[in-house]
């Protein structure tokens, strides 16, 4: 085996709900792999099977050449895991809280502590280890519940979206983080709905939608996918949801269309590059009677693959 | 293994909720309720002349001796009015109707002593520490009988045990009731402390955590409820002392009944302590909300903030009226018996809890 980590086959169903259909990835050592998909898609349930949170219904899953079912004990000493939700002890304060979570890996004494205040200082919190994490920002309530899952360092650190609901400065904080991690010898498995962070730090992306496996590669291998698309930015003036349901529907059954996302005042439609399909799409508008304040043409991203690739947005 | 004891005792000393309602709240309501009701109701004076008709059916002399030795020596207590009766039918109508305490038959051999009780619970419990004295050493005066006959003569029927706390010179009063039903009340509150540790956990998060940690799970488990236990010595402790320095609170006669309390005390609330674990291992809701409307209700039908509330059927049977019962058996009639089958019986329930919480968390999966 050469990956660090092989998913074969993964099937996890909760009653009658399949969270995970046969999901196959590997990853390889020293490398931030990603897992893109929507709330729902699969992510957090595929990591919870992972890292021996719950047990997987079908397939097999290995980890540094050890089998989750025979060697669970060995794999749970491999893992760190940084959960979506922050996950502390109010009452304990930054020291105390990884001190605590890095002694269930067997650290004591003088390397427990150590181990515990290099990763604060890790995460930028080494000048606030005494705080309590009530007392703490919603950044450095993140940093902190970094910090508490990779103190016992950890072969391999799960990151169930990490960034969820912190200010710029810390994000960027927490993914030069990551990246370091990956540099010291480390190799992590991210998880995120948000695009452009899957795009700056993760070598390899797997796209999950449903449970199941859409497309895996680099970020170079994936937008190849869809070379052939490109997408128009209109900007009008939607006065209401039966229009933007009408436009939707009308849009999304020309030919060439391969997707259409409306936000706002701004429709975005994805289609195959041909001779005049962007005329076609300005002539159809234009039967909406509505106006065309702004229009742009991207070439294809994450974002375009996608949705190319779902039929539906990210978020 | 100290990890997560000394995580737990963290967490609870630094919980300013925590510390209110489970050490400064009761101490609190010892002061206040043994105060306010201290004046109305003075233990020693509500239990009032103890009457007493007995008669004498043996025709054994040791028997008739013991037990002529024994009434001789409780007459002289002021307080308990004995008289021989000659239609003991009359005697047991008069206890039914509350005229007289009780009314005693001793016969036969080996002999029999039967007790036709009155309905106030006060007045029964002191006839029934009266023979309890009288039956353990009337049983070692046999022994002796049997063994050496001629070391009788000079046997002498002890007091019973009813009279320890005269002899000690303890004046009873209604803050020694709350001293006691706070600590068992505190007792019970610790479900709540036990469900919290898990629930808690949930809440945070942080069982995902424990969870993947590469441990053993009932292990990790027992550490968990070993770290209830410094916080429940604490607690108890901590009640304890200042009832009795502040508040001039009595618990036991001595220094022996009132370790013992204390150990009683303590099965008790870890036994609590276990069963709150299991709870908060398999309900969803805040423990607080779940139990503690529970627990009040229990407090309340059982006496524990009120010794004048006795509903038929109910009251004696609530847990918390049975260990109030033993440790006022220990601290008032310096009597073991009932305290000895409460412990084992919580040390029983406790290993039981502790087996399902154990199993639980074992097969606990990830909690989102």
């Amino acid at each position: 085996m050469s990956s660090y980590v092989e998913v074969r086959n993964l099937t996890k169903k909760y009653g009658e709900l399949i969270a995970v259909d046969n999901l196959n990835f590997e990853v390889e050592k020293n490398e931030i792999f990603g897992l893109l998909g929507p709330n729902g898609a699969g992510k957090s349930t595929t990591l919870s099977v992972l890292t021996t949170l719950s047990d997987l219904n079908k397939g097999d899953i290995e980890v540094c050449g050890y089998d989750i079912r025979k060697d669970k004990m060995k794999i749970k000493q491999l893992i760190g895991m940084v959960p979506q939700d922050i996950a502390v002890y109010e009452q304990l304060s930054a020291l105390e809280n990884v001190r605590f979570f890095a002694s269930l890996y067997g650290l004591k004494g003088k390397r427990l502590t150590s181990a515990a205040k290099e990763a604060l200082e890790f995460v930028g919190l080494a000048d606030r280890q005494s705080m309590k994490p009530k007392q703490m920002s919603g950044g450095m309530r993140r940093r902190l519940n970094i910090a508490c899952g990779i103190a016992h360092d950890p072969g391999l650190i799960v990151m169930d979206e990490p960034t969820v609901g912190v200010d710029a400065q810390s994000r960027e904080h927490i993914l030069n983080s990551i990246c370091t991690l990956r540099d010291r010898g480390a190799t992590v498995i991210y998880t995120s709905h948000y695009m452009n962070e899957v795009e700056e730090i993760c070598d390899r992306i797997a796209i999950i939608d449903k449970g199941q496996m859409i497309a895996c590669g680099t970020k170079a291998e994936l937008v190849s996918l869809v070379t052939d698309v490109q997408s128009i930015y209109i900007e009008t003036k939607l006065s209401s949801d039966t229009l933007e349901l009408e436009i939707r529907k009308k849009l999304k059954v020309m030919p060439n269309v391969k997707a259409v996302a409306i936000e706002g005042n701004i429709i975005r439609i994805d289609l195959l590059i041909e001779q005049n399909s962007i005329t076609r799409i300005i002539e159809q508008f234009m039967t909406f009677g509505l106006p065309i304040m702004n229009i742009k043409s991207e070439v294809p991203n994450l974002d375009t693959m996608f949705l190319t690739l779902t039929g539906h947005e990210l978020r | 293994m100290f990890n997560i004891i000394i995580k737990e005792s963290k967490e609870f000393l630094r919980e300013k909720t925590y510390l209110f309602f489970f050490i400064l709240f009761p101490i609190l309501l010892v002061f206040l309720l043994g105060n306010l009701l201290n004046e109305s109701d003075i233990a020693e004076s509500t239990i009032g002349t103890v009457r007493i008709d007995y008669q004498i059916n043996t025709e054994d002399a040791y028997q008739t001796a013991a037990i002529g030795s024994f009434l001789d020596t409780l007459k002289k207590e002021k307080g308990i009015v004995l008289k021989e009766t000659k239609d003991l039918e009359q005697s047991k109508r008069s206890a039914g109707e509350d005229k007289i305490a009780a009314a005693v038959s001793f016969s036969g051999y080996p002999l029999q002593i039967q007790v036709f009780e009155g309905t106030d619970r006060v007045k029964n419990r002191t006839v029934e520490a009266i023979l309890r004295g009288f039956i353990q050493n009337n049983r070692a005066a046999t022994a002796v009988m049997k063994s050496a006959p001629d070391q009788l003569t000079g046997l002498k029927v002890e007091k019973a045990d009813y009279a320890v706390q005269n002899k000690l010179k303890i004046h009873r009063s209604m803050i020694d009731y709350y001293a006691i039903s706070m600590v068992v009340m505190i007792a019970f509150f610790s479900t709540i402390v036990g469900a919290n540790a898990f629930m808690g956990e949930r809440q945070n998060k942080t069982i995902n955590r424990l969870i993947i940690a590469p441990q053993n799970r009932v292990s990790m488990f027992l550490q968990k409820i070993c770290g209830m236990v410094p916080q429940s010595l604490l607690q108890i402790g901590i009640i304890m002392v200042v009832s009795v320095v502040v508040f001039h609170a009595n618990y036991g006669a001595n220094w022996e009944s009132n370790l013992y309390l204390f150990l009683l005390f303590f099965v008790i609330t870890f036994c609590m302590v276990s069963i709150g674990a299991v709870v908060g291992l398999v309900i969803k809701m805040n423990p607080f909300i779940v139990l503690m409307p529970v627990i009040w209700i229990m407090m309340f039908c059982g006496g524990s903030y009120s010794k004048e509330i006795d509903i038929k059927g109910i009251s004696d049977k609530m847990p918390n009226y049975l260990f109030q019962k033993a440790a006022f058996d220990v601290a008032i009639f310096g009597n073991y018996n009932f305290a000895n089958r409460i412990i084992l019986a919580c040390v029983l329930i406790t290993i039981a809890a502790l087996m399902v919480g154990a199993f639980l968390f074992y097969r606990k999966e990830e909690e989102r």
